[in-house]
């Protein structure tokens, strides 16, 4: 930078005024032009891999699309789409991933909040606490799905054999298609509850101290500082974990793969791991899916954006 | 500081505990791909040395033993050829290997040759990119006559011979003889019976099934099977529409079923690992008798400690029984395609290709030369289980042969799933089947 800016000075310094104003206009030009040279990399990075795709899947969900063969692809406009909205697993597919993202953004929440509260305060039992409960969150959820699956397994499976031991009625778990999908979002809170609390501390632990001595001197109970300071005080950290977790989890899909496949007949289909059984047999359909799939996903995030910015109190 | 060291410490190990039961749990069940993927690699180093070579690339899906012995194929053949070097490479099952090939023949970057499990080959028989094999066929002075005929039916489409049989399979019934024996019971031969002996094997103990008459893999196969021994088809002649709705096959054949597992007499296993899980039964003495490949026998009889013996799938109006397993086919992009023949009839036709890796592996002997030759006669008499796979093939028939067969695969496990596990109504899910299947096909 140094040396162009001391060749534009010597520039301006000639005595020549129709030079002169050539150059401030190119100058001029330049700082217009800077702001975009300078997040050209990054722009054109996000259009190769970001913008490029979505046009393309847009592209393809008009299609009857052969992959191998583009000559015998077939432009058939909205009938992918009609397709979906009047299928039924569809809406199935559909139905289970608003179960599930409701199941699991509910109990995370709930649950890492709660934690978060009780181990809130700094301490070395707390440390240890809070590092046993983050633990699940570094492991692959390969390996979480497998043990689990075997926790699970009805006759052999370890939480059935809990459950026989204390008396309770035995359950099918990922077996029947009624605790199927209830199965897998167990498996999923267990998995996001540390990492959520963490967030959940940290935001605890930044409420300045003296808000509490001051709520403690004027006699206020534990709810009511937790609704009246903490709660409204750690509002941006949980809108931001609900924005997370609600897009997160409408897009799952390693657990419903290695547990369920779907399955059993599809209790646990959801939309992700829909788009991804049509792969090999029709990629218009999955693409008109995935579409469809991100409309929604749009449509929800402006949606709480909309609706709960209001509640959010920023510092 | 001293409490961060120790919460550190403390996490440190917590994880490393995890961490090394995960990883342990996850290596076990890996561990025959993880084999078969790494023997394939060396081989890829040595196309480059060879000066005037022309390298062949062969993708397949046949992992851990199998998957050895198939290299060790490979091995012979660039042994035997100083102008061809073959590169095998393991891409996964079945559905993979189709996946990475669909991909790989839209970048132009398809290998020579591929295996490709038969119910895909029309599909990409469809998409043209197949190369027809009758002229070189007809080169090397071989004739589609050849070859078995119940295990040609994906082969040829629009008059073209666009793969050839390899690793091909059907399903038989496995049967525990010494339970069967300790109730004087003989093996099935009809639908009748099978219920019978089926459900005379049951043991229920304090209100649970300990032991199961029948059981079998969650597939389309078995359904597929029945269809076909109760004289139905499932595509329609006309291809337009299933060819067991309308005329009650489909209804008897789901009832059937679902009356045997409502007594104990079918175990219809979960969706997942289903093949495994029916396996470990089946040796476990859970399960009296089984539905399953005949690519199981070799392992079957090594572990097992009960009198073990294979038969024909019982029959209702008459034996049958679909194909299964895997195909060979020539990329019609290949850039080596005399080099890919050679390879492709050294599979079919050399008693160091194609003859050794059936003796090796347990899959049926494709060519008459084959099953006629002398190896495979001594085989049969040390193992008479392998010979009545072959012999059923005569019953073989595959009526589920469409290009659209793929998508409508995927409908009909929805509808078993809806049956077998959530006894919907069988009448009004096969109907939907069928509306479905119609849409698809007109298409």
């Amino acid at each position: 930078m140094a040396p162009l800016e001391a060749t534009e000075r010597m520039k301006e310094a000639s005595p020549e005024s129709g030079k002169r104003t050539r150059t401030v206009r190119r100058r001029r030009l330049w700082e217009g032009l800077r702001p975009y040279v300078m997040i050209a990399p990054a722009m054109a990075g996000i259009c190769l891999f970001v913008m490029y795709p979505v046009v393309y899947l847009i592209y393809l969900s008009f299609y009857k699309y052969n992959l191998m063969n583009k000559a015998k692809s077939k432009f058939i406009g909205l009938d992918n789409y009609h397709h979906i909205f009047t299928r039924g697993d569809f809406y199935k597919a559909l139905g289970n991933t608003a179960a599930y993202t409701v199941g699991v953004v509910v109990l995370t929440m709930a649950i890492s909040l709660l934690i978060a509260v009780w181990i809130g305060k700094k301490g070395r039992l707390n440390a240890a606490l809070q590092a046993g409960i983050f633990t699940p969150h570094i492991i692959s959820i390969v390996s979480v799905s497998l043990v689990w699956l075997w926790l699970m397994d009805p006759s052999l499976g370890f939480l059935n054999y809990v459950l026989k031991a204390l008396g309770l009625p035995a359950s099918q778990w990922l077996q029947s298609s009624r605790t199927a999908l209830l199965s897998v979002i167990l498996v999923s809170v267990w998995q996001g509850v540390g990492y959520y609390a963490l967030i959940m501390v940290a935001a605890i632990r930044s409420i300045p101290t003296p808000l509490f001595e001051a709520a403690a001197l004027d006699n206020a109970g534990k709810t009511r500082i937790f609704f009246r300071i903490t709660l409204p005080l750690i509002s941006p950290q949980l809108f931001f974990v609900l924005i997370i977790m609600t897009i997160g989890s409408f897009k799952v899909f390693d657990t419903v793969k290695i547990m369920t496949g779907g399955g059993p007949n599809d209790a646990t289909n959801t939309l992700v791991y829909y788009i991804y059984s049509f792969r090999t047999t029709n990629i218009g359909y999955a693409s008109a899916t995935g579409v469809v799939l991100m409309a929604i996903i749009a449509l929800l995030t402006l949606l709480y954006f909309r609706l709960l910015s209001k509640k959010v109190y920023y510092q | 500081m001293v409490k961060r060291t120790i919460s550190l410490a403390m996490t440190a190990t917590l994880l490393a505990g995890l961490l090394a039961a995960c990883s342990g749990n996850g290596g076990g069940s890996n561990a025959g791909n993880a084999n078969a993927e790494g023997s394939s690699a060396p081989t890829a180093s040595g196309s480059a040395s060879g000066g005037g070579k022309t390298t062949v690339q062969f993708w397949h899906s046949v992992g851990g033993k199998n998957g050895e012995y198939l290299d060790a194929l490979i091995k012979r053949f660039n042994a035997s050829h100083d102008d061809i070097q073959v590169v095998g490479t393991f891409q996964g099952s079945y559905d993979e290997t189709v996946t990475k090939l669909q991909q790989a023949v839209s970048a132009g970057t398809a290998p020579d040759v591929s295996m490709l499990e038969r119910a895909y080959v029309e599909l990409f028989a469809d998409s043209d990119v197949l190369e027809d094999l009758t002229p070189y066929l007809e080169k090397s002075k071989m004739s589609a006559d050849d070859f078995n005929a119940g295990l040609m039916g994906h082969s040829v489409f629009n008059d073209k011979l666009v793969s050839l049989p390899f690793n091909r399979s059907t399903p038989i019934l496995h049967v525990n003889k010494t339970l069967l024996s300790e109730k004087g019971l003989s093996v099935p031969k009809t639908w009748e019976e099978l219920k019978q002996t089926a459900n005379a094997m049951v043991v229920k103990t304090n209100g649970e099934y300990s032991r199961y008459g029948l059981t079998m893999p969650y597939d389309t196969w078995y359904p597929i099977a029945l269809i076909s021994q109760a004289d139905g088809k499932f595509f329609n002649d006309e291809h337009t529409s299933l060819g067991f709705i309308d005329n009650g096959i489909g209804d008897k054949v789901f009832q059937y079923l679902k009356d045997l597992q409502k007594t104990g007499a079918l175990y219809y296993p979960p969706a997942q690992d289903s093949g495994n899980i029916v396996n470990q039964m089946f040796v476990e003495g859970k399960v009296a008798m089984m539905f399953q490949s005949t690519g199981t026998i070799g392992s079957l009889s090594g572990t097992v400690g009960f009198d073990y013996t294979t038969a024909f799938l019982p029959q209702d109006k008459k034996y049958a029984s679909p194909t299964g397993g895997a195909n060979v086919a020539m990329l019609a992009g290949s850039k080596h395609k005399d080099a890919a023949w050679e390879f492709l009839r050294y599979l079919m036709e050399d008693p160091d290709g194609g003859l050794q890796f059936i003796l090796d592996s347990g899959y049926l002997p494709f060519t008459k030369k084959m099953a006629e030759s002398q190896q495979m006669q001594d085989l049969w008499a040390k193992e008479p289980n392998r010979k009545v796979a072959y012999d059923q093939l005569q019953y073989a028939i595959d009526t589920n042969k469409d290009v659209a067969w793929p998508e409508i695969m995927h409908e009909f496990f929805s509808a078993i799933e809806a049956i077998m596990y959530d006894s919907k109504d069988i009448q009004s899910t096969l109907g939907t089947f069928k509306k479905e299947t119609e849409r698809i096909l007109a298409e």
